[in-house]
Order: structure tokens, then sequence, then C-alpha cells
């Protein structure tokens, strides 16, 4: 549904975005990761055709957005980060407004904003002025925005900032609800929004692609491995010599001696599975167990990891797919522009 | 097309929701009332008088150009320097809208709007009509409303791309007002001792003459021909203006 390739942005000396390559399906829900400033937001305004690359192409639903921006437009639904309104009209009248600016024929602007109204949760403040709507309903005047010309794709820029609690919850819960019908990518730095939300993650530091894959992988790739971490009382060498012959055990990562006798041992391990093996390992050899756990690289540490490094290369994610040949050629392609026009 | 319509319905209404709106009409009427119950006073003094109420009314004084000067830059300023300034041109150019439809819409809410200013003087047009026989030539009027028409092409033409070009709105109405006033000075330096030549071209590029000549009934082409440059040239260079801060 998208397709991106070498994708540039320079601002006079500053580059803002350095040959960036991915491609969505139809269907897929992606989460665009990354820093601030590191460049989510520029990409995001080229491939919904508001700023034009310096180098690179972009193909959204198999139309040249850079030659032909506003036919590419047409399949997109784009929430910008600031979520620019007019503050003196009333919701309503600018989803209206909007529905008709995007081509819904007359006929079906009423329908339209009803649907979108109600996916956005907003129905309760249609006859309200913009202006005098919190920051979380104007958030979400500005997602009904991107739903009201029900387009095939949605680019979604921080779409939950600014919301409470229950708000970011329907919001992840809608933008979930989507999946498989419609391509979303959305931008956020906020980590648990992709774990829960997003099907496959890219993300992106000062400008470069620095990793790609699903929330999973990602976070396996980092550990390399699979870890236990078991607290015992005993001695360190006893517990040493037991959990090193459990098997299963690859080796002791590291021990460390915590206070009141107490030693926790990190192992690596083939399987989290053998957590049993391991504790009643350490009952046979008489020692306490405490605790028992396994450790999962947070996708923090991932994040933490690619974005702070100053050798992404070394990263040990899969390798980024070939921009051409991730493009699905069988993709079907749902209403046509010229449908709406 | 049809975008340029939406764009330029939601403009006029929103100007129409902002106090701006009221006040330049209430002002503009009061402004434009006052000048013809005293050209009225005049011409009902000296009954015989060589040009008609209705010319001087519309061409016959400096004090038609001057309120002309503060209002036009008061309803462009908004235009595309609020949709800058506050981002709702990202919003308004990431929908399938090219910028010639957008500069397009703005423009002609403006004219429109420039247009709306104009109705109530149709009143004054009925009056004359109605108390004095034979007192309107209703061919010269025709040409007055085209006049005045094109004088807002022009008005609106410049203040639509000082609008585009700063971002801020009191900057393009300053901007506006200078472009607009700096005309009218030149128009007036024809008044000074400059030579024939010099003061036809003055009063030329200051649109001096232009409703004087309207007003009597006189469609000269030379001032079509100016006004609409300077809206076609306003429109191109606004809608440049919009594409080169999407680095097109």
């Amino acid at each position: 549904m998208i397709e991106v390739e070498n994708l540039t942005k320079k601002y006079g000396d500053r580059t803002a975005v350095n040959d960036i390559n991915f491609a969505v399906k139809k269907g897929e829900v992606i989460g665009f990761l990354g820093p601030n400033g590191a460049g989510k937001s520029t990409t995001l305004r080229m491939l919904t055709g508001y700023l034009t690359p310096s180098a690179g192409r972009i193909r959204v639903g198999g139309v040249d957005a850079v030659k032909d921006p506003i036919a590419a437009r047409r399949f997109i639904g784009y929430m910008p980060e600031s979520v620019p309104l007019y503050r003196e009209m009333r919701v309503e009248e600018y989803l209206r407004y909007r529905a008709r600016l995007k081509g819904v024929p007359r006929g079906q602007v009423k329908q339209r904003v009803n649907a979108s109204l109600e996916l956005a949760t907003i129905t309760d403040v249609r006859y309200r002025i913009i202006g005098q709507l919190s920051k979380g309903y104007r958030s979400r005047v500005g997602l009904a925005d991107a739903l009201v010309a029900d387009p095939p794709v949605l680019v979604l820029d921080e779409p939950t900032a600014g919301l409470d609690p229950n708000q970011i919850r329907q919001v992840r819960d809608l933008i979930r609800g989507m999946a498989g019908e419609k391509t979303v990518l959305l931008s956020t730095h906020i980590l648990p929004e992709v774990e829960s939300t997003c099907g496959r993650v890219l993300i992106i530091n000062k400008g470069h692609l620095v990793g790609e894959g699903t929330p999973g992988s990602l976070r396996g790739s980092r550990s390399g491995g699979h870890m236990l971490v078991v607290e015992a009382r005993g001695s360190r060498e006893q517990l040493s010599n037991t959990l090193s012959i459990v098997s299963g055990v690859r080796r002791i990562a590291d021990t460390a001696a915590l206070d009141d006798g107490l030693v926790r041992f990190r192992l690596e391990v083939e399987s989290e599975s053998i957590a049993e093996a391991v504790s009643s390992a350490v009952a046979a050899a008489g020692c306490k167990l405490r605790e028992l756990h396994r450790e999962q690289t947070s996708l923090e540490d991932v994040f933490a990891t690619l974005t702070t490094a100053d050798h992404a290369e070394e990263s040990t994610i899969e390798p980024l797919a070939a921009a051409g040949s991730a493009a699905p050629s069988t993709e079907a392609q749902p209403g046509s522009p010229g449908d709406r026009a | 097309m049809n975008a340029i319509y939406t764009i330029a319905k939601r403009e006029i209404f929103s100007f129409f929701v902002s106090p701006i709106a009221y006040v330049v009409l209430t002002v503009w009427l009061l402004f434009f009332g006052v000048v013809f119950y005293v050209l009225a006073l005049v011409f009902a003094q000296q009954p015989g008088a060589q040009t008609n109420l209705l010319t001087a009314f519309f061409g016959g004084t400096t004090l038609f150009y001057l309120p002309l000067l503060v209002f036009a830059p008061v309803i462009t300023m908004r235009l595309l320097a609020e949709e800058r300034s506050s981002g709702t041109i990202e919003a308004l150019l990431t929908a399938p809208v090219s910028e010639v439809s957008v500069v397009l819409g703005k423009y002609l809410a403006a004219l429109t709007f420039w247009m709306v200013l104009w109705l109530p003087t149709l009143s004054y047009v009925w009056l004359v009509a109605r108390t004095t026989e034979n007192a309107v030539d209703w061919g010269a009027i025709g040409a007055t409303y085209l006049g005045l028409f094109l004088v807002g092409t022009f008005y609106m033409g410049v203040g639509l791309f000082m609008s585009a070009a700063a971002r801020n709105q009191i900057v393009a109405a300053m901007l506006t007002f200078l472009v607009l006033g700096g005309l009218f000075v030149l128009g007036l330096v024809g008044y000074a001792n400059v030579g024939d030549e010099w003061r036809s071209i003055f009063e030329y590029l200051g649109l001096w003459t232009q409703m004087s000549a309207f007003a009597k009934g006189i469609v000269d082409t030379r001032y079509v021909v100016y006004d609409l440059s300077i809206a076609v040239l306003s429109v191109t260079l606004s809608v440049r203006v919009l594409q080169a801060d999407r680095g097109v």
C-alpha cells in the first residue's frame, strides 16, 4: 500500500531524513518510532504529500506521491502532530467541510460525518465550537477528520498525545480494530503504544532507519537468547555449581551478592521452560529460592540501544527488507481515486 | 472547481463569525453614508451642476479611496497568513486539493466580501433615481460596478499575496497598506507639476483616475488590463509561495 525508496529530505545543510526504505502492506498497522527530532514527522509529511522529498520515491496505493501528490492524498487520512483546526468552527461543521474538501459526495457527507464522530467517540461535542474544546477532544476531532473520507490508509502523527488514559485506550482499541481493514502508519515515542497496537515497528533515529521488525522480534534480537533470573539464599559457590549443571543452562551470565545472604544469578538458557528444573535444583541443594523470573528485554531497551548507540549498523536486527522486493504485487486496491472524485 | 468553492465558502463563513466582518461593515456603511450625505447636500445647493451626484460619489473625490486603503488590508490579512501561522495549511494541503485551488478559493472569498460591501451603495442609486428624474445613467452605473469589481481584483490580489508572503497577519496588513497607499500617493504626484506624460503614468499606476472614468461610464480597457494583470500576478505568486513552503 505504501512503498518508500531512498527517501531523503534536506533543509539546507541539515538532512532531516536520510535514505529511508520501507514498505507497508495493505491492512498492516505500523509503528513509527523514534526520539523527538528523529525525522518521524518529516517522513509522514512527505508521505502525505505536504512536503516534497529532496530525493527518493514514494508510492501510495500504486500512485507516485511525488509526481501526483493530489491523487496520492485521496488514499490517505492524515492527522498532523499539532492537530491544526479552525477554532471558530463547530465540530460537525468542520467535519462536513473536510468531507467535502476530500471529495465525499454531497449525499454521503452526513452519514460519513456521523460515522467518524462515532468512531472518534466525540458525538457528544458535535455542536461545540472547536476552540472551546479540551486538548483531548481536539485531538480526537483530528482523528475524526482523518477518518471522515473513509480512506484506505491512515497516517497518524502521535495520535494519543494529550489524551487521558481512558481516551488513550479507546484510541488504541480503535486503531487495533482497523487492522486488516485499513493500512495504518502511526508515529509515537510512547513504547507501550507500539507494543499494544502495532504489528510491525520501524525505528528511526537522526533521519536513519535503524531497526525494523515485530515488537517481539526486536526484543528477542537484542537479548541474545532467553534469560532467567534466580535469587536464592545460600553460598555463592554452591549455588553456582548447582545451577551450572542443570540441563538447558548455557552459562551463568553474571552473579551478584545481595544483602541478607541472598545471591542473584542471571542464566542464559536454551528455553524458558527449564525454570521448573532450576527451581527443583535449588531446592535439592538445600537453598531457599526467593525469586525466579524470565528476563524480558523491553522495547525500551531496544529503543535505547538503537537510538543512542553511535554505531547503529552493528545492531543484530534482521536486515531491512529491500524496498523493491517487499512490495506486494498482488495487492488489491480498494477504492480507486476516481470513485470518490 | 469543487474544492475552490468549498474553500471559499468556509472562508466567508469564518469571516462572518468573526467580529471583523461586522466592524468593517459598520464603519464602511457609516463612512460612505456620511460622504454620500455631504455630497448630496452640496449637489442640492447647486442645481445645474456639471457632474452627476453618483459620478462624484464613486470617483470624484479622494474620500472614495481613503477608506479602501484601510479596509482592503483588513479584509485580506487573514487569508493565508492565518492558515500558515496556525498550521491549518498542513491539513488543507494534505487534503486532495492543489495550491491553486486553495489560493483561488481564498481570493474568491475576499472578492465576494468586497462586492458585498458595495451592495448597500445600490440603495444610494435607488434614492437618487427616486428623487431626481433622469439623474441616473444606467449604463454608467453598470460601468461603475464593473470598475468597483476591477479595483477589487487589484486590491484583493495585492492583499492576498502579502498574506501569503507574511506569516503574521499584522505584517501582511501593513505591507498591503504600504503598497496600496504608496500607489495612491503616486497618483497624487500627478497633481504636482511633473508634466503631462508623467502625470498620466502616475495616475494610471495609482488607479487614481480609474474610478472617475468608470463612474462616468467610460470603460477604459487599459485599466481592465492593469487590474487583471495584477490579479493574475498575485494569484500566481501566492501559489508559488505555498509551493515553496512545501519544498516543490
